[in-house]
């Protein structure tokens, strides 16, 4: 039962450690290197609060064994904000009281923040289908939807901004 | 407990770590097995990863379509040659989970889950398979009956692109996103001097695995593909089904929907 090093490049830091087989990308982040923003919830891939983005996709970073993905580019939601600024999706998300406990939060900026990459102007359906994945069970996800669309606009407003 | 995690980089070597290890299993895209696990008592001690296998892509020469076992669902989803397909990969689960999940993994999902199989059953796919004896092909529908030997490794789906106005899909599911199959449908039906020249339906979520529902096809054969035909067909398929119970509907239930959804699914009712 020989660990392994893990090389990762973490919200753009490079990060090495010492693994045991069958550590998930979850638990690398959480107990190697003191990322506790994904959450452990139901280990089973449902929930959606590990998500985290792999090399540009949002994925369950429970299921991941963390051998498996040397090398990798892993994005998770200490990486969103810059310094004490938040990302545009984080601070749409607090003023629009779209978290309550906070549990699933991570996830959802995550999912979010995937589908921004990809779409920065997605309709309210597309935002739906983009954290299908990520259950809620306090807010009753129209005030997360809400904030999704609106840190969408708040980035393209930001982007047009420092276009001009 | 697991014990190691092998990177194999080619074929051979990863079915003898298969095969020289009782407790191995083969990691694909994980969101089957390592929910287990994690989560389960289970006899897995090792896993062997297809990661380094160069089982990924997507071919497609003029009808005939072909896909590495360990293509990720969102990549057939988002693959514009394949636009057919993507209400199916639409209705699994959600994007992170396809973002992970496998087409050669979806042909060991277990009902009520699995609906790229029953699509790929509809379809007639030939599927390849790997040992350590070599290479071997066979029908998808040998393959969602009894599965690949615990040596075997799936590398890839070939199946012929089905043409315009030939392929059906449904799914009934409790919620619009994000749930387990009700009742799944796939179809490839030809029609040739207004009667059905070829037919071949499959569903999912009434049975254990992907089904092909014979008497269905049976009825639509030579008929004009018409409302009548297809409502006299869709009654026949309970003879091909076997509903079961659980979290997500009755057997009772299956059984009385299933023909409503292949109505659905081909009139586009």
């Amino acid at each position: 039962m020989a660990s392994t090093i893990v090389q990762l490049t973490v919200n753009g830091q490079d990060a090495e450690f010492l693994a045991k087989p069958g550590t998930t990308l979850l638990m690398a982040l959480r107990e190697n290197l003191g990322l506790t923003a994904a959450k452990r919830g139901c280990a089973q891939g449902t929930c959606g609060t590990c998500d985290v983005i792999v090399d540009g996709r949002v994925v369950p970073s429970c299921l991941i064994p963390v051998e498996t993905i040397v090398g990798a580019a892993v994005e998770t939601l200490e990486g969103l904000a810059d310094g004490n600024a938040l990302s545009p999706l984080q601070a749409a998300f607090v003023e629009g009281f779209a978290t309550q406990c906070g549990f699933c939060t991570p996830g959802m900026l995550m999912s979010a923040t995937a589908l921004l990459a990809e779409n920065p102007a997605p309709t309210r359906g597309d935002v739906v289908r983009a954290i299908s994945g990520n259950v809620c069970r306090c807010t009753g996800y129209e005030a997360i939807v809400d904030a999704i669309l609106d840190g969408a606009a708040r980035a393209r407003a930001a982007s047009t901004a420092a276009a001009d | 407990m697991l014990q190691r995690v092998h990177m194999p980089s080619d074929l051979g070597e990863a079915a003898g770590l298969l095969a020289n290890d009782p407790t191995a299993a083969l990691l694909a895209g994980g969101t089957l097995l390592m929910p287990a696990v994690n989560n389960e008592v289970t006899p897995i001690q090792s896993l062997v990863s297809t990661k380094r296998l160069g089982l990924e892509g997507i071919a497609v020469e003029g009808d005939r379509a072909r896909i590495g076992a360990a293509t990720r669902l969102a990549d057939v989803g988002a693959d514009p040659r394949l636009a057919f397909l993507h209400p199916v990969i639409e209705a699994i689960a959600s994007p992170p989970i396809r973002n992970l999940a496998t087409v050669g993994g979806n042909l060991f999902a277990w009902q009520p889950y699995g609906d790229l199989a029953v699509a790929l059953l509809a379809l007639d796919a030939t599927v390849m398979v790997a040992g350590q004896q070599g290479q071997r092909e066979a029908p998808v529908a040998e393959i969602v009956a009894s599965g690949v030997a615990a040596r075997e490794i799936v590398t890839g789906v070939e199946f012929a692109v089905p043409t315009e106005g030939s392929w059906f899909f449904t799914k009934a599911m409790r919620r619009k996103l994000n749930s387990a199959a009700i009742v799944t449908v796939a179809a490839v039906i030809t029609v040739e001097s207004d009667a059905v020249a070829s037919a071949r339906v499959a569903l999912g979520g009434v049975g254990r695995r992907p089904l092909r529902a014979p008497s269905v096809e049976a009825a639509l054969l030579g008929k004009p593909l018409d409302a009548a035909t297809v409502a006299a067909a869709a009654e026949h398929a309970i003879d091909d089904a076997e509903p079961f119970s659980d979290a997500y509907a009755s057997a009772w239930y299956r059984a009385r929907v299933l023909p409503v959804h292949i109505r659905r699914a081909i009139l586009g009712e």
